[in-house]
């Protein structure tokens, strides 16, 4: 049997469905009389397998797996690593310095701009967004350990 | 009052300086925002959310609206100019809107998008004076029962008006509504699915999975090297239209906005939806069918109108029955709810100022849209020349910035992130993630209508077809479903005819 994309769609929703539902043991379903925490996020993991079985089910309809185009994985996945990175560092760092770090990267490192213009945009972006954010709307951005 | 007193009270408000000055900055960040791709107007809606929180409801709400239906006419200078949709509902305008283009015609193109869609925002805005404070009136009827069966028939509407199939939005939706139980259940104290972090007991908020989803999503899916800046603005004296061109968009104009409001008043993705819908009205009952995609001014007229109807019409249910309809909606609607405001039936009597002021808002904001997007078109290319590799960083720093700020919570600009990695994947599993936003916002709602209704009822489940309205609203969700079922065996439904429409225009 051919993998087609639908199989992985809905084989994930049935066996995320089921895995919730185990866990969510603990919830009370309640009476129809008087309906308890669990009640509709139970219904809800129902459907959701059911839908899931569904699709699986028609999945020859399809396309198969491998014809998924992942040509831009190679730009989303140093794009998601760099902000997971900057996010990390946001409250620790501060926001001037963790975003310029970011800026800096993403158009440097990742987008292969030239080092100066990619400098100056970073560290010139980052201040005009403080500018609006901190002392304009008086926003509370995180000043981090270096204390801005 | 009579409506003549309630307009004079919101163009009073309307035309205080101050909300002006908001007005003008939501249409010209709305105009900006659908130009740009890799952001449409959820996310730019979402990312400057938190800038309203130093302002009153009105403001806010004045604003973000201006972003939202501002995007509309920004959308179709990209899909004009470079045969790209700065969002979503501009696909149809790309076919001929760049056809005029190539044969010279940009200006014109151009000028008539931007004269239907203020002629179609402005109708749009008339009906929804004259349409939604009786429906509201209409609505103080509603008990618990009455807002389940209209919550399910607004997800039955949005499954069978999805631009994907019934299965994939059923079950994006169920995924948000089991997203919007996440946190402490307000009737019984129980937490639901929090694994002990704190910061999950209120709940997921819309704007962290709105910005994900929409905003770095989008982002992960556009390499920068399939984004061109290459793009020749039209001079200003050939923005006029010829007379035959004027003639040709009249009739098609006045179609789309009748059309697209009454798409708009439906939940799903309504103005996507419309300018279709418009596309094939106007390919139908031309005289000359076979010059749509060659250039084709009725294919610019009519869809640009009907699109920026729609997004007027969205907004009766909103604030008529406090029911989103897509998921800009949605949060817009969280924003009344941070203000204080919540939106529904009491809104026309409770918040008259920010009701009528809202209303009178659009009516100015559409003027402001026109005068902007016409003069102005060269200034607004030349920021569509600023190379994406540039752009999309301060994108996600806008990102991160404002979904920081909603709750100075870390947490939520990781589910921001999580969200953004799973829109990207469901992109690629082609999935439409506007209902799981959808269902994550009225999720509360539903869990506390129904359970009030069968605790009211002493768990007798037949209460929802006893009462007149809920059965009513009940049964046109019966009717749906079965034409869903109907088409979904004939297997030829709107959603391949829009497929085989694109495909057959390119």
């Amino acid at each position: 049997m051919k993998l087609r994309r639908d199989h992985v769609a809905g084989g994930f929703f049935v066996i995320a469905g089921a895995a919730i539902l185990a866990i969510s043991s603990d919830l009370p379903f309640g009476t129809l009389a008087s309906p308890g925490a669990g009640m509709l996020p139970m219904l809800l993991l129902g459907l959701l397998m059911v839908l899931g079985a569904v699709l699986f089910v028609h999945a020859g309809e399809s396309p198969p797996l491998a014809a998924i185009d992942w040509s831009d994985i190679r730009h989303a996945l140093p794009v998601i690593v760099v902000a997971c990175v900057a996010a990390a560092a946001y409250t620790a760092l501060g926001f001037l310095a963790a975003m310029s770090l970011m800026l800096f990267f993403l158009v440097f490192v990742v987008e292969r701009r030239p080092l100066l213009p990619a400098i100056a945009f970073s560290i010139g972006a980052t201040v005009l967004a403080y500018a609006v954010f901190a002392v304009l709307l008086k926003s509370p951005l995180p000043r981090g350990i270096l204390g801005f | 009052m009579d409506i003549f007193d309630n307009l004079l009270l919101g163009f009073s408000v309307a035309f205080r300086p101050d909300v002006l000055a908001y007005g003008f900055i939501g249409c010209l960040v709305g105009t900006l925002v659908g130009m740009l791709p890799g952001i449409g107007p959820l996310a730019g809606i979402s990312i400057l959310l938190p800038i309203t929180f130093g302002l009153d409801a009105t403001k806010a709400i004045v604003m973000l609206a201006g972003i939202y239906y501002g995007s509309q006419y920004g959308g179709s200078t990209t899909s004009i100019l470079m045969r790209i949709p700065g969002e979503a509902a501009s696909v149809m305008t790309c076919i001929d809107g760049h056809a005029m283009a190539r044969k010279g015609r940009a200006g014109a193109a151009l000028a008539i998008a931007a004269v239907g869609s203020f002629i179609a925002g402005t109708f749009g805005v008339i009906m929804l004076t004259l349409v939604a404070p009786p429906l509201a009136t209409f609505a103080l009827r509603f008990g618990p029962p009455e807002y389940t069966a209209l919550l399910v028939l607004g997800l039955v509407f949005l499954a069978y008006m999805s631009a994907t199939s019934l299965v994939r939005t059923m079950i994006m939706a169920c995924t948000g509504l089991l997203l919007g139980c996440i946190g402490i259940d307000v009737m019984t104290g129980h937490f639901r699915y929090a694994f002990d972090i704190k910061e999950l007991g209120d709940g997921i908020g819309i704007v962290p999975v709105a910005v994900g989803l929409f905003g770095l999503g989008e982002i992960l899916s556009t390499p920068s090297k399939t984004v061109t800046d290459k793009v020749k603005p039209p001079r200003f004296r050939e923005l006029m239209p010829s007379r035959q061109e004027w003639q040709e968009s009249a009739k098609p104009i006045a179609r789309g906005s009748v059309l697209g409001f009454l798409v708009g008043i439906v939940p799903g993705s309504a103005h996507i939806i419309a300018s279709f819908l418009s596309y094939a009205v106007e390919k139908r009952v031309s005289k000359r069918p076979e010059e749509f995609g060659k250039g084709a001014v009725a294919g610019v007229a009519g869809p640009e109108s009907a699109n920026n109807a729609a997004s007027t019409g969205a907004f009766v249910p909103m604030l008529a029955l406090g029911l989103p309809t897509g998921p800009v909606t949605a949060v817009l609607m969280a924003a009344l709810l941070i203000h204080g405001v919540p939106p529904g039936p009491q809104l026309v009597n409770d918040h008259p100022q920010v009701f009528w002021g809202f209303i009178a808002s659009m009516y100015v904001g559409n003027l402001m849209l026109l005068a902007l997007n016409l003069p102005l078109v060269g200034l607004f290319v030349r920021i569509l020349q600023i190379p994406y590799a540039y752009l999309y960083p301060l994108i996600i720093m806008f990102c991160i910035v404002g979904v920081y700020l909603v709750n100075n919570s870390i947490v939520d600009v990781w589910i921001m992130l999580i969200m953004g990695v799973v829109g990207y994947l469901l992109r690629k599993l082609d999935f439409d993630p506007a209902p799981l936003v959808l269902g994550l916002v009225i999720a509360p709602t539903l869990e506390l209508s129904l359970r009030q209704s069968l605790i009211m009822s002493s768990g007798n489940w037949t209460i929802f077809f006893t009462r007149p309205i809920a059965a009513a609203l009940l049964a046109i969700c019966g009717v749906l479903l079965v034409l869903s079922v109907l088409s979904w065996l004939s297997r030829k439904d709107w959603r391949e005819k829009l497929a085989e429409t694109e495909a057959g225009e390119k």
